[in-house]
């Protein structure tokens, strides 16, 4: 060997042992960072606990990004929070999950959320309740459904995190823990981005990211945002790119300042569940925004009242459909029958499993989809459901100044209409700060955890763009209760994900 | 996109129509048989309907096509396989049906093992396509129209296999998630007969347009029967499904079984109906049996499927597929005829290479499979000689090639027990064999022999190569250059080529075509001067070395001694000499001497 030769071969040596020392000492504080005050948060389920170190290159290089369970990984196991899946190991990864690794990610864990992505408190998971990282000594919930993701990013536990929004479930728990969560357009990144999540309710199923503030989560957005033909249901490049180059052409005549941005307040969307501590500050927002040159336009949206009803109608009955794979022979944790089971009768064999592998709440909305879908119930029921759906819908297109790209309907002109006059809708992100974890026995024996989706669950249904933004430390009108996150929710029309990240970041702006 | 009207499934109050005239049965007097027929055809695809995985013979190892969404692991979603849209398009318009501009998919739920996500996606509410129909031919009876009432895709189920010993149902997930569709009739058939003419002319069909195989034993294609019966002039009577009829046979049976068996409940039962129930038939008795009773029905719980959006079938794509719609058994038959009007005399010979044109193997994805008649065409139309074209001025034959395909290429297979779809001969070497007689480079005979050679030695070697390897080159033939230097036999440069065809050729036993006749005419002169001195030489060896037959001969006491002496000539110069030729040699030297004895 050349003398030269030994010296490369020796520096080479020394340098690779060096980035072996910080690989260990990467890998040391990731375990400080996220085994520690997981103890508390319960945040993760699984944690990768030796991650391949993230690539230098790549548009999300260097960012821990975090999981949600009911995501597929091949190397951490995905158990939705359900005992059904306790063992389960994908043997994929998820388009995203594969997204967010070829941008330089690194997978830190996967996160704690409802079982399968039904709830909106995590409070129904196998792995237990989300701590509110925000202040456990007052244990209060995170949300849900993805409550994990949420609480690891509000923890510091990592950069950014997806989520799963079916009906606000990304929505719902960024604003009890003070991030930003951003649920993209139905069939723009969510649906491509979606082969590999586990179906709660297909036809409003969204991957969506939860992170810091809105420029990370925009920086994670553009990752996964690439078109992925296997999709069935991700909408066409020529859609999107229609979609796209409009909306772009309202946003630079806004210019930086987005002067003139007007913006839609809808009078349904202050229920009377709103608490007071809610209203208030989201009145000071508009109030700023108006100062900013922002145009506030009052719309109504006379079908949101019913929102709540058909979207447990539709995501119910897919949900029995999705969940039917479930049964401990094809998937799902097996419980012999006992002895004295007719085992002739199939149903009874799989009942076992079902009755013992699913908790309460999956069991209760699988019950509900299941006679939803019922010949005698069928009409009444699902169909309604959706002709509701379509109401919500045409609330949307009737209010926002841009076609919806992605509606069966032909796009009108885009004439700019009296009634259709805003860019983008404003409303809080939910009714009241985050609810205490101890009474939310009392909290699920009636429906109000039903009522903690009210106001994201239309967006989901219209599959329309939604981000909530956590606004800042404002007086509240209800004292002692000042700290507690509060997140205001932007919406576009179909495909203006962009325009709602950037009325996002201006309200972010605002808050600081 | 998430509105739509629905019917109730399976509606069941039957409007009663008359398309059909009472006609009374001897086996059953006095009542009228009415049956519906849906047909389950598994789609020739390559991949199946929704996954990429490819689609499975019944000798595919079990579960070896499986991807993660057939299996229905969680996450995993389905993505329509525009192939096989293509293939159900075809059948609808071969079967004159309204196509959907836009269908959608439902799931249909039920808990079974061998369907692992809990749901079959179908059409159930908007299906591919609608009123067709389907004309029967019935021997010295006029056609029978039976209308077809929809034609829907949907997955095929995985197989299930359950072992008595073990106790335990085996999956096997290749069959999961393969293409089928479901042909619904209208309940137009009045018997057992007819229901099986049906089944036989949709699988005509289907084998024609190259979208199923068709083939009930190995279950790619399956039938549900409905059945009722009333007595003339009543109202149709309750109907009853008998399920998983695997053979057109069966389901005959099934249907009268059946017949029999409504018709003595409502005899003992006067006043009531047959109650309505699905059934299944016992393959031993010939009887149908109890599965379970309306009440049992399950509910499927039908929700349109939310992955799948609609399915847009646009103008152009439906007349694109129109445009290149293959032809039907019958349309294709007439259309040989107007291309090759000469086969008009040879139709019985043209039948038989239908017959087996329409056993071929189908190919995958509405491919060209390569058929009898393809094979055919190529060889009529010297597609397989683009480099000799110019010597044939790319046609042959057609009665030529014709008696050449059915009588000897598929008589010699089916001596062998094979069949078409496994000729080892490329339409290029067996052209070079008929060019080979045609050019009387070898004798009809010995191109029986080569023929027989290469099809039990299987090999890319052209027939020219193996024909002079085997000696098989006519003496006599000057033709080819690159057959004149073959070292064993001597050159034949300095003799005429003769103007005629072989003896052996089995085209000559016709008189239809011009070349032919041509053929007959022009051998009624004496060619003995045409003959090599080799094969000369076998007559002069023939002659000493049969002595009791010359002399039978030229006692003149039978003629048909000479053929055995033909024959000895013929084996001596194995096959290569030319029969007449031989004859007229061998008539010289016998009746010459007697001449001279005399």
């Amino acid at each position: 060997m050349r003398p030269n030769v030994v010296a490369q071969t020796r520096y080479i040596r020394r340098l690779s042992s060096r980035r072996a020392q910080a690989h260990y000492s990467t890998q040391q504080a990731l375990r400080q960072q996220l085994v520690e005050p997981n103890a508390t948060v319960n945040a993760f389920v699984n944690l990768a606990l030796s991650p391949k170190i993230s690539q230098q290159t790549g548009r999300l290089a260097g960012l821990n990004i975090a999981v949600k369970d009911n995501i597929a990984t091949k190397e951490l196991p995905t158990t939705c929070s359900s005992a059904m899946l306790k063992d389960f190991v994908s043997p994929f990864d998820a388009t995203c999950v594969q997204l967010l690794k070829s941008s330089g990610a690194t997978v830190v864990g996967k996160t704690n959320c409802d079982e399968f992505g039904m709830g909106s408190l995590n409070i129904h998971s196998i792995h237990g309740p989300v701590v509110n990282p925000f202040d456990t000594t007052d244990p209060r919930s995170a949300g849900g459904s993805s409550g994990g993701s949420a609480a690891a990013v509000a923890a510091g536990m990592c950069d950014a995190a997806l989520g799963t929004d079916t009906g606000g479930s990304v929505r719902l728990p960024a604003s009890y823990c003070g991030v930003v969560g951003f649920k993209p357009s139905y069939g723009l990144i969510s649906r491509q981005a979606v082969w590999g999540v586990v179906s709660y309710a297909d036809s409003l199923d969204c991957v969506g990211v939860l992170g810091s503030d809105v420029a990370i989560s925009l920086r994670v957005f553009e990752a996964l945002c690439e078109y992925d033909p296997r999709d069935p249901t991700a909408a066409p490049p020529e859609i999107r790119e229609d979609a796209f180059a409009h909306a772009s052409t309202r946003l630079s005549s806004l210019g930086s300042e987005m002067t003139g941005l007007r913006i839609g307040i809808p009078q349904e969307y202050f229920p009377k569940e709103l608490s007071q501590e809610v209203i208030e500050p989201f009145r000071q927002v508009i109030l700023q925004l108006k100062e900013q040159g922002a145009i506030i336009v009052p719309v109504s949206l006379p079908s949101t009242s019913y929102a709540l009803s058909s979207y447990y109608v539709l995501a119910s009955a897919e949900a029995s459909s999705n969940l039917a794979r479930y049964d401990g022979i094809q998937y799902g944790s097996y419980v012999r029958p006992s002895p004295s089971t007719d085992l002739s009768i199939t149903a009874n064999v799989y009942a076992q499993s079902r009755s013992q592998g699913f908790g309460a709440e999956v069991q209760k909305r699988m019950l509900l989809g299941t006679y939803a879908l019922s010949a005698d119930a069928f009409d009444n029921y699902f169909l309604q459901a959706q002709r509701v759906r379509q109401m919500i819908k045409n609330d949307f297109d009737r209010v926002f100044s841009m076609s919806n790209y992605f509606s069966d309907a032909v796009p009108s002109d885009g004439s700019f209409t009296a009634a259709r006059q805003v860019d983008v809708l404003l409303h809080p992100s939910a009714i009241r700060t985050a609810p205490s974890l101890s009474i939310n026995e009392k909290v699920e024996a009636d429906l109000s955890s039903y009522v903690q989706d009210v106001l994201t669950v239309p967006a989901s249904l219209a599959g329309l763009p939604a981000v909530s933004v956590p606004l800042g430390k404002y007086e509240s009108a209800v004292k002692g209760d000042t700290r507690w996150p509060i997140g205001v929710s932007v919406v576009g029309q179909w495909g203006t994900d962009r325009l709602v990240l950037k009325v996002g970041r201006l309200l972010e702006s605002l808050a600081k | 996109m998430f509105l739509r009207r629905l019917r109730p499934p399976h509606c069941s109050v039957r409007a009663f129509h008359d398309v059909r005239s009472y006609k009374e049965d001897t086996r059953w007097p006095g009542w009228q048989v009415i049956v519906g027929i849906e047909t389950h055809a598994q789609l020739k695809s390559r991949r199946k309907l929704f996954s990429e995985s490819l689609t499975s013979s019944l000798a595919d190892k079990i579960n070896s096509n499986v991807s993660p969404f057939d299996a229905a692991f969680p996450g995993t979603l389905p993505k329509v396989n525009s192939k096989c849209v293509d293939l159900a398009l075809r059948t609808a318009l071969a079967l004159k049906c309204q196509v959907a501009s836009r269908s959608l998919f439902d799931r249909k739920h039920y808990f079974y093992s061998d369907l692992a996500s809990g749901y079959q996606i179908t059409q159930q509410y908007a299906p591919l396509a609608k009123n067709g129909e389907l004309e029967l031919e019935i021997p010295n009876l006029p056609p029978i129209k039976v209308r077809i009432k929809q034609i829907q895709l949907e997955q095929d189920t995985a197989k299930s296999t359950f072992n008595s010993r073990t106790q335990t149902s085996n999956i096997d997930l290749n069959r999961a998630g393969t293409g089928l569709m479901e042909i619904v009739s209208e309940p137009d058939l009045r018997s057992p007969e007819e229901a099986g003419i049906y089944v036989r002319s949709l699988q005509a069909i289907l084998r024609a347009m190259g979208t199923s195989d068709g083939n009930m034993e190995q279950g790619s294609l399956r039938c549900d029967v409905n059945v009722s019966v009333n007595k003339k002039g009543e109202p149709p009577g309750t109907r009853c499904e008998i399920k998983n009829l695997n053979s057109v046979k069966f389901m005959m049976a099934a249907i009268t079984h059946e017949v029999h068996r409504q018709q003595d409940f409502l005899q003992t039962n006067p006043g009531l109906s047959v109650p309505q129930e699905t059934r299944g038939f016992n393959e031993n008795t010939f009887e149908t049996f109890h599965l379970r009773s309306k009440e049992d029905a399950p509910d499927y719980r039908y929700m349109p499927d939310p992955n799948l959006g609609a399915l847009v079938v646009s103008q152009s794509r439906i007349q694109d597929i129109r445009d290149t719609l293959p032809l039907l058994p019958a349309q294709r038959r007439a259309y040989l005829l107007r291309k090759y009007p000469a086969l008009q005399m040879k139709e019985q010979s043209l039948d038989v290479l239908l017959k087996v044109d329409n056993t071929r193997d189908i190919g995958f994805d509405g491919e060209d499979a390569r058929g009898a008649v393809e094979y055919f065409e190529v060889l009529c139309q010297g597609q397989d000689i683009p480099s000799r074209r110019d010597v044939h001025a790319n046609t042959r034959d057609p009665v030529f090639v014709l008696n050449w395909l059915t009588h000897d290429l598929l008589g010699q297979l089916a001596a062998h027990g094979q069949t078409f779809s496994s000729n080892p001969l490329t339409p290029y070497q067996f052209g070079e064999i008929l060019d080979l007689v045609k050019d009387r480079q070898i004798t009809g005979t010995s191109a029986k022999y080569l023929l027989r050679y290469m099809l039990a030695n299987p090999s890319g070697d052209n027939a020219i190569d193996t024909a002079t390897k085997l000696d098989f080159i006519n003496p006599v033939s000057v033709s080819s250059s690159s057959l004149s230097s073959t070292s064993t036999l001597p050159s034949s440069s300095s003799h005429e080529v003769p103007s005629d065809l072989a003896l052996e050729d089995p085209s000559t036993q016709n008189t239809s075509s011009s070349v032919i006749n041509s053929s007959f005419t022009s051998s009624s002169a004496p060619r003995t001067s045409n003959v090599p001195p080799e094969v000369q030489a076998f007559c002069h060896q023939a002659i000493s070395e049969l002595p009791n037959e010359v002399e039978v001969l030229r006692t003149g006491k039978s003629k048909g001694v000479l053929n055995k002496i033909v024959g000895f000539v013929m084996k001596k110069s194995r096959g290569r000499a030319d029969a007449i030729a031989v004859k007229g040699v061998l008539e010289k030297l016998i009746y010459d001497s007697v001449r001279d004895d005399q």
